[in-house]
């Protein structure tokens, strides 16, 4: 694995799909997650690395999931959406609080025109 | 609208992801990519693959709970075969040199069969390059199938082609074209150019759209019509400079004035048909008589089926209409009918037979090579006994074995395919220039996706093939006696399976060999077959007369006579004359009328081959006059007739002194018969002697000839000061095709060279093969039975004691594959039989011949382990083991 699992700690990419799902309310599944990551951020990730970390956020206690209906627009294939648990929205705070307090007062030497809001 | 993405990428998935993500992944990436495809299509599926790949390459994992397990079958077989796989890559890298002797054997195999494979592709398989090809026919007639000399199938003549477009309601359009001869001047000297001339809705009956201007009006095509010409995207490049405004512009064509109206695209251009691999068009426009004319085929015409409408449809109307017209015309259209045939079948007609059997040939050598390779594979599975035995002592079952060492073959197959590609490819494009004039649509030969298609099928089928028996085998072997040491068992293992390779080898190389030694003694017999005239140092030159500047007979006949006059006294001629069609190239055949007959001419046809000559002509081809005598400059309308149109016309009496007329030159101009001469092929080497008549006039009806020139220097010497002598007495007057009458003989012979080569470099890369194979299990069978070899030698064996063994145990299997190859080349000869010419493909010499080939070769090859077998130190050999 490339990621330390028992680490509290966010990576970068898990604060993305937080973020989205967080955005996307009940509305948050793979595809969903990955276009918004992907409209929102520039990147554009592939659906595995999506899945991947939705599922090791899933094993954290950060996130839970349940599974759709099928679609005719999938194929007739099912989706798996995920929310927010608790512990997800309380590290996803976490790691704003911390990003935030190192980033502050240092708007002006990042060439920030907008302060982080 | 709904539309499924990439399938194969899909499977991959499936395959790919476990139960616990299939449904979620694919499902996301088919949502995504159904709104991205409304994007761009093409973008979207390129999309699709890359998250495939990323998919493929690290798929969200999968956790198993105890009690819980799931069957994900697609998971695990695709973890096998990943393994698999980078096992194969491991097993390459450790012993690159057998895995490059393996490799080239396999692209030598895969690489002539994609070759061959592309020109099949090209000219069978690929659809012609027109609007709805499948709808495109080509219209003839069919003459009275009476005589024994006469052709299955003759162009048109004007006066049925309107009756069949007037009544026929089959076709959505129908056109009739044929070819002239122009004079083209302009800058520079004037040259000869091939026009087609058209009838109205050509084009549009093809569906050819000009790139620029318009194609003809319907009122140009009439004699009062203005002169107006098409030109061809490659004509405005190279001639007009690609001008813009060449719409207008005017082009001199026989001295006159034709404006140009439209240019065709490049894609209007077919080399494979004549008529749109022309660079100027004109319209026909044939005169009301002209329109009117039955019994003259020399037209040609093709139509475009309606939608819906078979071929076998077309026929039976036009077979109807065929009946009516006999009726009311019974001198022109008794008997005659109409063909309705599919372009495509018209266009590659007889190179089909040929490409099959070559295609035939060609699988035959990659199955050698898979025998070959079969046999490596299974030396190397042997020599790897221990580490497979020790797998299966791990609990491998055998089929996980066969399935590793089948991967393994398959991985060889696909670099010696994607090798073998790489060969076909640089041999194809360097290939088709030389194929231009042997094969009908040569300039379309390509490697394409069907190819490629091809390409990847024949290296799995390779793969399997040469993997599926060494496999099999291995996964046999006992583990006890693997293991054990010192592995002696190993003589024992395998024999018989490469002496049935052996035997496989020897009989489909002789089946090639065969094959190829009845082409070739056919190529000779054809080149050697008797022509009734002497081709050697007779040069040819072919000159159409501008019609504009010799418009009366005597003009005509005026400059014939003054430019054989400038020939003769060439230095290096001996003999000179015209002819207008040359023997082998074929020409007119008419009907004769005999005098004082009172049966009308159409009513049984007997048609001969009718060509026009001036004295001298006899003299230079070597044809031997038999009877009678000579013509001379003094006659005027007699005629010499060969003694197989004697046989035919007079039978038993004597023609000489009888009279008969050419019914499409006059039906009432009689000419006398003045002597028979020897008979001559006019249509084909293949052909029997055709019967003909050679008439002589002082007046030339029109402006076309041959040139015959019998020298006594080489012929092409002689093709400058020749022509030279044509321009010395009119420098606007084009001459061409100015050829040796063998490089004709040679061009018409070049579809049949191509097959006798081709067969000639499989057999040899058969042979080879072969050899290599026999030597390779000769020398492993020697191996194995050394000790042996060094008892029998310390018992006091000699070494012819030795050899003899070693040669019987290679020789064996080879005398039985000579057998068995005997019987599949009998069943092979069908094939051929119809395309050779004198010689059976049951040849008995022929057979002989190959089977001595071969069996020398594997004596050969027996040879060198023999030799070393006896070379062996019986003390060393004993010790060793």
């Amino acid at each position: 694995m490339w990621f330390k699992t028992r680490s509290s700690a966010l990576g970068d990419f898990e604060q993305l799909i937080l973020l989205g799902v967080l955005r996307l309310d009940e509305d948050a599944y793979g595809a969903a997650i990955r276009q918004e990551i992907h409209a929102r951020s520039g990147r554009d990730v592939s659906i595995n690395a999506v899945y991947t970390t939705l599922d090791r956020l899933e094993r954290k206690g950060l996130l839970r999931s349940w599974v759709g209906e099928p679609t005719a627009q999938r194929g007739g294939r099912r989706r798996k959406f995920y929310a927010l648990r608790p512990s997800g929205m309380a590290a996803l705070r976490q790691a704003y609080h911390s990003f935030t307090e190192m980033a502050d007062g240092l708007q002006s030497r990042l060439s920030l025109t907008k302060g982080v809001k | 609208m709904r539309s499924a993405p990439p399938r194969l990428a899909v499977w991959l998935l499936t395959q790919r992801l476990s139960n616990a993500w299939r449904d979620f992944v694919i499902g996301d990436l088919e949502e995504e990519y159904q709104t991205r495809r409304l994007r761009s299509p093409l973008a979207a599926r390129s999309w699709f693959w890359r998250q495939t790949v990323r998919c493929l390459i690290a798929p969200p994992p999968v956790h198993y709970t105890p009690g819980a397990a799931e069957a994900s079958s697609g998971d695990s077989h695709m973890l096998t075969l990943i393994a698999d796989l980078r096992y194969a890559a491991r097993v390459i890298r450790r012993a690159p040199s057998f895995a490059v002797a393996v490799i080239s054997v396999l692209a030598i195999g895969i690489g002539a069969n994609t070759a061959l494979f592309s020109i099949v592709n090209a000219v069978l398989l690929r659809p012609l390059p027109f609007d709805q090809p499948e709808q495109l026919v080509r219209l003839f007639t069919k003459p009275p199938q009476t005589s024994a000399a006469s052709v299955p199938i003759f162009g048109l003549s004007p006066g049925k082609f309107y009756d069949w477009q007037r009544n026929s309601t089959s076709f959505e359009g129908m056109a009739l074209y044929r070819f002239r001869q122009f004079a083209l001047s302009g800058s520079g000297s004037a040259r000869a150019i091939v026009a087609g001339a058209v009838g109205a809705g050509f084009f549009e009956t093809l569906h050819a759209q000009p790139a620029r201007g318009r194609v003809f009006l319907p009122e140009e095509d009439t004699p009062a019509g203005k002169h107006v010409a098409i030109v061809s995207d490659r004509f405005w490049n190279s001639e007009l400079g690609a001008a813009p405004d060449v719409v207008g512009r005017t082009l001199t064509l026989d001295d006159e004035a034709y404006t140009i109206v439209g240019v065709m695209p490049a894609r209007a251009t077919v080399p494979a048909w004549e008529v749109m691999a022309s660079d100027i068009w004109v319209p026909i426009a044939l005169t009301e008589e002209q329109r009117g004319v039955r019994s003259n085929h020399n037209q040609r015409g093709f139509a475009r089926l309606k939608p819906g409408v078979t071929v076998e449809q077309a026929q039976a109307e036009m077979d109807a209409i065929s009946a009516r017209l006999a009726q009311e015309f019974p001198a022109s259209d008794g008997r005659w009918g109409a063909v309705v045939m599919p372009m495509r079948e018209e266009i590659v007609g007889d190179s089909r037979g040929m490409l099959v059997m070559l295609l035939g040939a060609v699988a035959l050598v990659l199955l050698i090579a898979c025998a070959n390779v079969g046999n490596l594979l299974f030396t190397r599975a042997l020599t790897r006994r221990k580490e497979l035995a020790i797998r299966s002592a791990l609990g491998a079952g055998r089929g996980r074995v066969f399935q590793q060492l089948l991967t393994e073959a398959v991985v060889y197959a696909a670099m010696g395919g994607a090798l073998g590609l790489v060969l076909a490819a640089a041999t194809l494009s360097s290939v088709s220039t030389v194929l231009a004039n042997q094969i009908p649509r040569a300039a379309e030969i390509t490697i394409d996706g069907r190819v490629l298609l091809f390409a990847i099928a024949a290296s799995l089928l390779t793969g399997i093939l040469a993997g599926t028996l060494p496999a099999v085998r291995a996964g046999r072997a006992d583990v006890n006696d693997a293991l054990k040491e010192g592995g002696r068992g190993d003589a024992a293992v395998g024999v018989g399976t490469r002496r049935l390779l052996i035997i496989c080898e020897v009989a489909l190389s002789l089946v090639l060999l065969m094959s190829a030694g009845v082409m070739i003694q056919s190529l000779l017999a054809l080149r050697q077959s008797n022509t009734g005239f002497d081709l050697s140092n007779v040069l040819t030159m072919e000159v159409s007369l501008v019609a504009t500047r010799y418009q009366t007979p005597a003009q005509r006949t005026a400059f014939y006579d003054a430019a054989l006059q400038r020939i003769r006294a060439l230095p290096g001629v001996e003999a000179a004359a015209t002819i207008d069609d040359l023997p082998l190239l074929d020409g007119s055949s008419q009907t004769l009328a005999l005098e004082g007959s009172t049966a009308p001419a159409q009513s049984d046809p007997v048609a001969v081959q009718v060509r026009q000559i001036t004295p001298g002509y006899l003299e230079t081809m070597r044809i031997p006059l038999l009877r009678g005598r000579n013509i001379a400059e003094s006659d005027s309308d007699v005629l010499l007739v060969s003694r197989e149109a004697a046989k035919l016309y007079w039978g038993t009496d004597d023609p000489i002194g009888r009279r008969a007329a050419l019914p499409m030159i006059s039906r009432t101009m009689f000419r006398e018969v003045v002597g028979i001469v020897g008979d001559v092929k006019q249509r084909d080497l293949a052909d029997s002697f055709t019967p003909t008549v050679y008439y002589y006039s002082r007046d030339r009806s029109w402006g076309g000839a041959t040139f015959v020139i019998r020298t006594s220097v080489p012929p092409a010497t002689l093709a400058q000061p020749a022509t030279a002598a044509i321009h010395a007495i009119d420098p606007q007057q084009p001459v061409q095709n100015v050829q040796t009458m063998e490089r004709i003989r040679d061009e018409r012979l070049s579809s049949q060279r191509l097959s006798a080569l081709l067969l000639g470099v499989f057999a040899g890369i058969a042979l080879l093969l072969a050899s290599v194979g026999i030597y390779s299990v000769v020398s492993y069978i020697v191996r194995g039975r050394s000790r042996e070899i060094g008892i029998r030698a310390a018992l006091g064996a000699r070494t012819s004691d030795v050899l003899g063994l070693v040669i019987v145990e290679g020789m064996t299997p080879t005398l039985i594959g000579i057998v068995v190859g005997t019987i599949a080349a009998f069943a092979a000869a069908r094939i051929l039989e119809r395309l050779v010419f004198g010689v059976s493909p049951y040849d008995a010499v022929t057979l002989v011949a190959v089977a001595v080939t071969l069996g020398a070769v594997a004596l050969v090859a027996c040879m060198v382990p023999a030799y070393r077998a006896a070379q062996l130190d019986p003390l060393k050999v004993l010790r060793e083991s």
